[in-house]
């Protein structure tokens, strides 16, 4: 079973997508912060993260660098409010982006597609 | 000879000889003077008599007066009063030896004669002699009437000079002002004017406009109509409105074919405004543009007078009087002249006056502007506020409507088929859809996408991108070389974005070469797309670096964080093309995109 990390600083946000991906069959955990998403990331070993960008402290920009720095082989959904974020060169790095909706099918598509890519990367 | 004639001659030559003897002062005398003697008959008669009546002086010695005064009878007396003792003045008549009559002054005067020898008293005929002095009234009259003249072209030209300054009259008021005191009757009686001045771009003499009538019939009727008009000037300029205006057509056509190029110097007009004195224009004569001017007038004899002011002549008033063909005064260049430098204070004036207005209205109009757009700017700035107030506000909701609309959806899913909650959950997830896409739309609104594109023509972005580095790649001892292809092929890109990847590519074949070497820029047509590449005589790159040399953050330099091949990556997929990156097989590396071309559609 694949392991997903969300990490945003939206409680509700955070048990709706946990909700929803395990209900799809997904093993979740979550981090409240960029500093803890960092630590779960190296310590848990997620097959894919889903990155909130804006949050109080490091923001999911700057943890996406520091994610691949450590490991640039898992895969990384910037999950964000804003529709502007593909001005900044830097979240293009990330392998996918989803803008937040209530409609969570869209994040739940993207997961499964870059979890099956890396899964047929592997074998 | 009968004893009367006898005694006549006898007489004559006492006459005479009195005369020689006492007179001969007289005889040359220019002023006209005759001395009579007792019995009536002249006595002397000064050179001027004779030249007043046309004949010798010395053939009317002898005469009796009545030969001389017309009708005879108007002298029976005036020898007697002389000879009373006391002066007497009276008008009489002469006649010319032509048989024109001449009005005469004459005064009396009784006057003593000497003869050579006899003491006075001896003689008592000698006292009863008696000094006629004759002056000709007619050129009294004229002269009168000159000075006549001269004081009501005076006094126009006082009332002039009050209105042209006094009165806020406009640039074309003035100029017809000025016209109508040249040609009116109470005026300088010229029979046209034409005025001149120096254009805007101040390279020609350029006729402005001009008054008068075009043939004898029109002059008499309309001098007729002004010669009853009183003095006043602006009466006068309400008559020229009346009566002239329509017949002007004629001159105002001359005046447009005026035009002398300021450069022509010698050109009479030019002249006249460089020697800024009044000029009369009679007979033959060799000064340049006078024949150009007599065929604009289809006129001999003209004036020019120099519209003069403390700054320059600004151009030059043409007045002749080609209708009644009267020869030009000196009197009447001397009023022109004065009347000329009148007019060109009072148009230089109206001039600096409207200039001045045309300044206030620019300013006017400029502070307008100002305070037009003091009111867009703050109204801008409060739809700004609001845009930013609004654009948080809609970031704000949009965590908690996901909250709201996912959860719905969850509940709704969780809910049995046929639950009423079912269509609850159902409608807050949809309204919850619908205030997602209210928030989307404000955002998308209030943010415009910024990263459009645009048509650039591929060698020109290539070439000038690599331009930049020229500098920087002579100080590292790397030669540039450049070889595009693409033949003006435009494509729509994001400019900035293939600005940054070529920049990315040149950096890193830069870095790859420390020592110096070459980098060569070219770009080419493949197989439906343009092929750019960045060649460099570097090291090349080891194999197993090659496959990850496109994927993030990674670097074989020590510096940097790798990002920028992963950026070029993702630009080139967003435009549709790909990027590549190979070794040479003799040595040095090549990055590489393609950008493809727009696809031939036969339909559009």
């Amino acid at each position: 079973m694949s392991k997903v990390l969300i990490v945003d600083d939206e409680p509700h946000l955070r048990l709706l997508y946990e909700t929803e991906l395990r209900r799809a069959g997904f093993e979740t955990m979550t981090a409240c912060n960029a500093a803890q998403g960092l630590e779960f990331v190296e310590t848990m070993k997620p097959d894919l993260v889903i990155l909130d960008i804006r949050m109080a402290g490091m923001d999911g920009i700057e943890a996406l660098q520091r994610i691949l720095e450590r490991d640039n082989s898992v895969p990384v959904v910037l999950n964000t409010a804003y529709s502007s974020y593909k001005d900044n060169y830097l979240t293009w790095a990330a392998d996918a982006y989803v803008t937040k909706s209530s409609d969570v099918s869209e994040l739940l598509d993207t997961v499964k597609g870059l979890v099956e890519t890396r899964a047929a990367a592997r074998n | 000879m009968s004893p009367d004639k006898e005694s006549e001659v006898n007489n004559r030559g006492f006459l005479r000889r009195r005369a020689d003897l006492a007179t001969a002062g007289f005889e040359a005398a220019e002023s006209p003077m005759l001395v009579i003697g007792p019995d009536g008959e002249i006595a002397v008669a000064s050179k001027g008599v004779g030249i007043m009546l046309g004949m010798d002086n010395r053939d009317l010695v002898g005469l009796s007066l009545e030969h001389l005064f017309v009708p005879a009878s108007s002298v029976a007396h005036c020898g007697e009063e002389g000879h009373c003792g006391s002066s007497v003045l009276r008008q009489l008549q002469v006649r010319h030896a032509k048989g024109d009559i001449i009005p005469v002054e004459v005064q009396c005067s009784p006057f003593v004669a000497h003869y050579e020898g006899v003491e006075p008293g001896e003689d008592p005929q000698r006292n009863n002699h008696c000094l006629m002095l004759l002056a000709d009234i007619r050129k009294r009259d004229h002269e009168d009437q000159m000075r006549a003249a001269r004081l009501a072209k005076l006094s126009l030209l006082n009332q002039v000079s009050e209105a042209l300054y006094g009165a806020n009259l406009s640039l074309d008021q003035i100029l017809e002002a000025v016209l109508i005191c040249m040609t009116a009757g109470q005026g300088l009686r010229f029979n046209r004017a034409f005025l001149l001045l120096i254009n805007e771009t101040g390279d020609h003499l350029q006729g402005e406009i001009a008054i008068g009538p075009s043939n004898a019939e029109e002059a008499s009727r309309i001098w007729k109509d002004l010669a009853d008009q009183p003095g006043d000037l602006f009466e006068m300029m309400t008559s020229y409105d009346q009566s002239i205006k329509q017949t002007d057509v004629a001159v105002n056509e001359i005046v447009n074919h005026m035009s002398v190029p300021m450069e022509d110097q010698d050109h009479i007009l030019i002249r006249v405004m460089a020697d800024r004195h009044v000029l009369r224009v009679i007979g033959a004569t060799t000064i340049p543009g006078v024949e150009t001017v007599r065929r604009w007038l289809g006129c001999e004899e003209f004036a020019v007078a120099p519209l003069t002011t403390r700054a320059g002549s600004i151009g030059v008033i043409v007045a002749d009087n080609a209708i009644s063909g009267t020869e030009i005064s000196d009197l009447d260049l001397e009023f022109l002249q004065m009347f000329a430098n009148q007019s060109a204070g009072a148009i230089e004036n109206s001039r600096l006056y409207s200039e001045l207005e045309q300044r206030l209205i620019d300013l006017r109009k400029a502070h307008q502007k100002q305070k037009d757009n003091q009111v867009t700017l703050m109204r801008m700035e409060r739809l700004s506020v609001m845009g930013e107030t609004s654009a948080i506000v809609a970031h704000e909701l949009r965590n908690p409507l996901v909250a709201i609309g996912g959860f719905a959806r969850t509940l709704m899913r969780n809910l049995e088929e046929g639950d009423p909650n079912r269509q609850y959950a159902d409608i807050i997830s949809s309204e919850v859809a619908r205030m997602e896409t209210i928030i989307h739309d404000l955002l998308d609104f209030i943010r415009p996408k910024k990263r459009l594109r645009k048509e650039v023509v591929i060698d020109r972005i290539v070439g000038e991108t690599a331009d930049k580095f020229q500098e920087e790649l002579n100080d590292k001892g790397i030669r540039l070389e450049m070889n595009l292809q693409t033949n003006g092929i435009a494509l729509a890109v994001h400019p900035g974005e293939i600005q940054q990847i070529l920049q990315n590519y040149i950096i890193n074949a830069m870095q790859a070469q420390p020592d110096g070497g070459r980098i060569e820029v070219c770009s080419l047509l493949v197989d439906g797309g343009v092929k750019v590449e960045v060649r460099d005589d570097g090291p090349g790159f080891a194999k197993e670096v090659g496959d990850k040399l496109y994927s993030p953050f990674f670097s074989t330099k020590t510096t940097g964080s790798g990002l920028g091949l992963t950026i070029c990556a993702q630009i080139i997929k967003s435009h549709g093309g790909v990027t590549g990156a190979e070794n040479q097989p003799d040595g040095g590396a090549v990055f590489s995109f393609i950008l493809p071309l727009p696809r031939n559609d036969p339909g559009t």
